[in-house]
């Protein structure tokens, strides 16, 4: 049974493959059926291992989630630790992620409001959300100027885009974001979090409610 | 998107008005907007109407139905009780009634949405737009137009002015109406709309955006009834005139369960102040903002800069409004070579060539505009912070005099600060009445110099 009231979580791939369609970089991931592939999968790099479920919304908060993964004990213990905790969510995949790190993790998330339809969201992210609720909304399309003052409007930007360059770049993507969520049919989208390193992004967690 | 607005010009500015309700009853809602009227001195035809009218009202020829009067009316203004509102609006379609104002209570706000949609039905009909049901209505001191059924004796009637006050509800209306009277700047248009079930916040803001005398709009809202609209006419209004807003009902409502981040964080006041961030609203925290912001809008010019001139006769104001400046994003200017030498030459020793200037506690009329002439001509001086401590020997009328004329020439913006009892409130009026906004502290003086500063960056789409 889904949680009530709910649209449809759309598939980890699925939306994958949407955002890449508008050019939004997401974290190299696969669904595994077991240890084994997951080892495989790592290729000898660290990874993270998720369970995936219609039930479970927040997976950090049911432990559904193991980082820092480097050998391959590691990932094989950490299979058998997550099939017996999502077993209660079942059905439920299991995805591996290449490990990105990064001091920055960054929300972007898009709803629709009953008055003013649909609306783009950016924030300080991961699990900075719930605490800080520092965060910035427009009402979509947004132009240039929207994304450029939304990074301003938080109190985090100096965190977030402590220059120039990254603004740019931080604007660039919520713009993508943006015109990806006012295209395609979708009621909910949390890509959270996005993580920022090295000059780039990785959106490490996609959450897109049809 | 085409978005249709309602024509609400025959109500606004009306050439010939009835009261329907009207009556000798001096308790009665008719016979106040009667006495209104009669008050404001409207220039033309007023018609009391009256389902028991037997000759004269209130010394004019009264009329049992509307259709009787068989002579054009611009607007009709209904003040009898709810069940009988419908008839007399459907009078109004058929005698050619060209907007209407339902004053009359009782419809969706008690859970009488069927009535209410009679009345929706029978505007379509006859293509008559009417503000309410369950409002105060109009009123328009140029146009001697009035339909508040508040006696002139109880709510002060303000000056006439550029501001225009828009507020759905009739409670928050009349009182903060009641304080502009007390303020400096003087009114174009109060309108209350009520129910909003015909002529609503977007037509409004529309029939605003295009008039003349309104420099500054000021909106009390709850709810916007169309929001894609309401986006777009204030996109549009806000890049010819500022609208100062204040939403009512901030607390978070529980509208379904939200399952992503984005949908918890983002509730609908969230978005309501996000739609007024990206359109230009020049969002007002409480009540006192409004007025604030209105004054300095009404009659001020806009800069996009924020590096203000502090002078004061008192040292400490100055600290404060060092405290203030800072915290509304504001800063002092850096003064050029040529300032600072000038302002050495011109002020007594005593005086520490700076920001805040402290220009000293005896410091006349004189002394003041030495000061303000020197610092105007400094590229990197924006606007004025003027502190005018009227309790010293030097403050006087004189010194209001002078700033008036200083503020007259518009090149900046230019507040003051006076904070004081009745010699103080004196002064205050007459520089209110001449244009210069006064603010009881250098904190209300800042919030308000942010506003105008934040508007004219949003005009040019600065970050």
């Amino acid at each position: 049974m889904l949680i009530e009231g709910m649209g449809t979580l759309l598939e980890y791939e699925k939306a994958q493959r949407l955002l890449s369609r508008y050019k939004i970089k997401s974290v190299d991931s696969g669904y595994v059926k077991s240890a084994e592939e997951a080892i495989k999968f790592a290729k000898g790099k660290p990874i993270v291992l998720k369970a995936i479920s219609q039930k479970a919304l927040h997976k950090s908060k049911s432990g559904l989630i193991k980082l820092n993964l480097y050998t391959d004990k590691q990932i094989a213990e950490a299979f058998k630790d997550l099939s017996r905790r999502a077993a209660k969510f079942k059905p439920y995949k299991v995805l591996a992620q290449k490990m990105v790190t990064g001091s920055v993790e960054i929300i972007i998330g898009g709803k629709v409001d009953q008055q003013f339809g649909k609306m783009v969201l950016l924030g300080l992210g991961g699990i900075y959300v719930e605490t800080f609720k520092d965060f910035a909304l427009r009402a979509c399309p947004i132009t240039k100027y929207d994304a450029l003052s939304m990074i301003n409007q938080l109190k985090s930007k100096k965190v977030i885009a402590p220059d120039a360059q990254s603004q740019e770049r931080v604007a660039a993507l919520l713009l993508k974001a943006s015109k990806m969520f006012e295209e395609n049919k979708m009621e909910e989208l949390d890509l959270n979090p996005i993580i920022l390193h090295d000059n780039t992004y990785d959106a490490v967690d996609l959450r897109v409610l049809q | 998107m085409k978005t249709q607005y309602a024509d609400i010009k025959s109500i606004m500015d009306p050439k010939s008005v009835a009261v329907i309700g009207a009556s000798e009853k001096p308790e009665k809602v008719g016979h106040i907007i009667m006495q209104n009227y009669l008050d404001v001195g409207f220039q033309g035809p007023i018609y009391p109407i009256n389902i028991n009218a037997n000759g004269k009202l209130m010394g004019r020829q009264a009329y049992r139905t509307i259709l009787d009067v068989k002579k054009p009316i611009d607007l009709a203004v209904i003040a009898i009780p709810a069940e009988m509102v419908p008839e007399a609006l459907e009078q109004c379609g058929k005698a050619g009634v060209k907007g209407v104002v339902i004053v009359s209570g009782g419809f969706a706000e008690v859970g009488r949405k069927d009535l209410e949609e009679k009345l929706v039905k029978i505007s379509k009909k006859y293509k008559l737009p009417f503000i309410g049901p369950n409002c105060l209505g109009v009123m328009d001191l140029r146009a001697r137009n009035d339909t508040l059924f508040l006696p002139t004796y109880k709510i002060d009637r303000p000056k006439i002015g550029g501001v225009s006050f828009v507020s759905q509800s009739g409670s928050v209306g009349s009182s903060t109406l009641d304080l502009i009277s007390g303020e400096g700047f003087g009114l174009a248009h109060f309108i209350s709309y009520g129910n909003a079930s015909v002529v609503d916040e977007v037509d409004i803001l529309n029939y605003l955006a295009n008039d003349p005398d309104t420099k500054v709009i000021v909106f009390y809202l709850e709810g916007a009834r169309r929001g894609k609209e309401f986006i777009e006419v204030a996109r549009k209004v806000t890049q010819q005139k500022p609208i100062v807003i204040i939403k009512g009902g901030i607390s978070p409502a529980g509208v379904g369960a939200a399952h992503s981040h984005t949908a918890s964080l983002a509730g609908s006041y969230e978005a309501y102040e996000a739609v007024f961030r990206q359109n230009g609203f020049v969002i007002a925290d409480e009540l006192d903002d409004l007025l604030y912001y209105a004054k300095i809008f009404e009659t001020q010019p806009l800069t996009t800069g924020n590096r203000i001139a502090v002078i004061t006769n008192g040292g400490g104001h100055g600290v404060l409004a060092t405290d203030a400046l800072y915290k509304y994003g504001l800063t002092f200017p850096e003064l050029t070579k040529k300032t600072t030498t000038a302002l050495r030459k011109a002020m007594p020793p005593v005086v520490n060539v700076g920001m805040p200037m402290d220009i000293g506690g005896e410091a006349n009329s004189q002394r003041y505009m030495e000061a303000l002439n020197i610092l105007n001509e400094d590229p990197n001086v924006d606007a004025f912070m003027v502190i005018t401590l009227f309790q010293t020997p030097g403050a006087d009328e004189k010194l209001a005099d002078s700033l008036i004329q200083f503020a007259s020439q518009k090149k900046k913006p230019v507040v003051a600060v006076a904070t004081g009892g009745n010699y103080t409130k004196t002064h205050v009026a007459l520089l209110e009445g001449s244009g210069v906004p006064v603010y009881d502290s250098p904190t209300s003086a800042a919030k308000a110099l942010s506003a105008l500063i934040g508007y004219a960056k949003y005009k040019k789409r600065m970050i």
